[in-house]
């Protein structure tokens, strides 16, 4: 590169780029200042938690009623009634969906071995549905759940 | 490796040898040393997302983003800290871009959103004339000539690293590159005889 290069190289770096505004510092010391977007997953978790536990509480109300059904003819002499509000709330789950409506990339994080990894977040709403198939009524539950996914890179 | 590059790296060591590993990425809240850096690195890294936004409250918003998942998460990773933060930036401002050319279609803004450009630099260079003209000049190289010459002139960044965060051939960076000087040269030489 020729000299003419060189000096406009130079000259060109003795320009200095315009210092940001307070009102972007004060933004930053605000954000900086606030906790980490995960410290406030806490109810995302408890309610994503709660997903699997209300599954297998469905499918045990589902056995014991059932159970129910299939004990009554022998349990003769004995009011049918009491058989009968089980039978009547035996729910079964008869579909289950995740809908994605958010995914956000958060770039590379650095996990506590100091390995290198990127951290993707996903946003879903699990909806649930029972159906009695006595009655025809039917139940839909939809839960929000967040998704982490944390895949290791490596830079070659 | 310019003075600039030199103190980022000291801060950047200073920081992995003074604090332990659990508070590195936590403590930011009780330090200026953010400020400190950012009062470094700042000017260069609005300077190079105002080549990819159209505003400077978009550029702003930009540095924002990606500056506080970098000091939160990303300080820590190996490698130049500026050419992370600017792939962190530039995809930022990508999104952004994105979502303001669907805006601008839906508005039916003929300039596609963009506004009028404020100062890009502040230091007066033989006056504040010459930096007006010396602006004007780099405000009419083509946009890929331009981000190059930015991310290599302020950003700092080899031609390697200018490669990687375009997603071009290193040659093809270093001929925009040199593009861009010449250019800027006959700019420069038409307004120095034209007075």
């Amino acid at each position: 590169m020729d000299d003419d290069f060189q000096q406009l190289e130079v000259e060109l770096k003795r320009l200095r780029p315009a210092a940001p505004t307070p009102a972007l510092l004060a933004r930053l010391e605000r954000a900086l200042a606030a906790p980490p977007r995960r410290a406030a997953a806490g109810w995302w978790f408890w309610a994503a938690a709660a997903l699997p536990v209300a599954a297998a509480l469905a499918v045990m109300i589902a056995f014991a009623a059932r159970g129910a059904r299939g004990a009554a003819p022998r349990s003769v002499g004995q009011p049918a009634v009491g058989a009968t509000p089980l039978a009547q709330a035996a729910f079964q789950p008869v579909a289950a969906e995740n809908l994605l409506y958010a995914a956000h990339d958060e770039g590379l994080v650095t996990l506590a071995d100091g390995t290198a990894a990127r951290c993707e977040r996903f946003d879903y709403v699990d909806t649930i549905t029972w159906k009695n198939p006595r009655t025809n009524a039917s139940v839909r539950w939809s839960v929000p759940r967040e998704e982490v996914r944390v895949v290791p890179v490596n830079f070659q | 490796m310019s003075p600039d590059v030199r103190q980022t790296r000291r801060v950047m060591t200073l920081f992995r040898q003074t604090l332990p590993n659990s508070d590195r990425m936590e403590d930011a809240d009780n330090d200026d040393s953010w400020k400190t850096w950012f009062q470094l690195h700042g000017p260069k890294l609005l300077l190079c997302a105002r080549q990819w936004t159209r505003s400077l409250a978009d550029a702003e918003d930009v540095v924002q983003e990606a500056f506080v998942r970098f000091w939160r998460h990303q300080r820590g990773l190996p490698g130049n800290p500026m050419a992370l933060l600017v792939t962190s930036v530039r995809r930022a401002a990508l999104d952004l871009g994105r979502r303001e050319s669907r805006r601008a279609v839906r508005e039916g803004r003929a300039d596609g959103g963009r506004e009028d450009r404020e100062p890009v630099f502040t230091t007066p260079l033989e006056g504040a004339e010459r930096r007006e003209v010396v602006e004007a000049a780099l405000c009419r190289l083509p946009d890929e000539q331009r981000e190059v010459l930015v991310l290599k002139i302020w950003g700092e960044l080899t031609f390697e690293e200018i490669a990687a965060q375009l997603d071009l051939p290193p040659n093809t960076a270093a001929s925009r590159y040199r593009y861009a000087l010449v250019a800027l040269r006959r700019e420069l030489t038409a307004a120095d005889c034209h007075g």
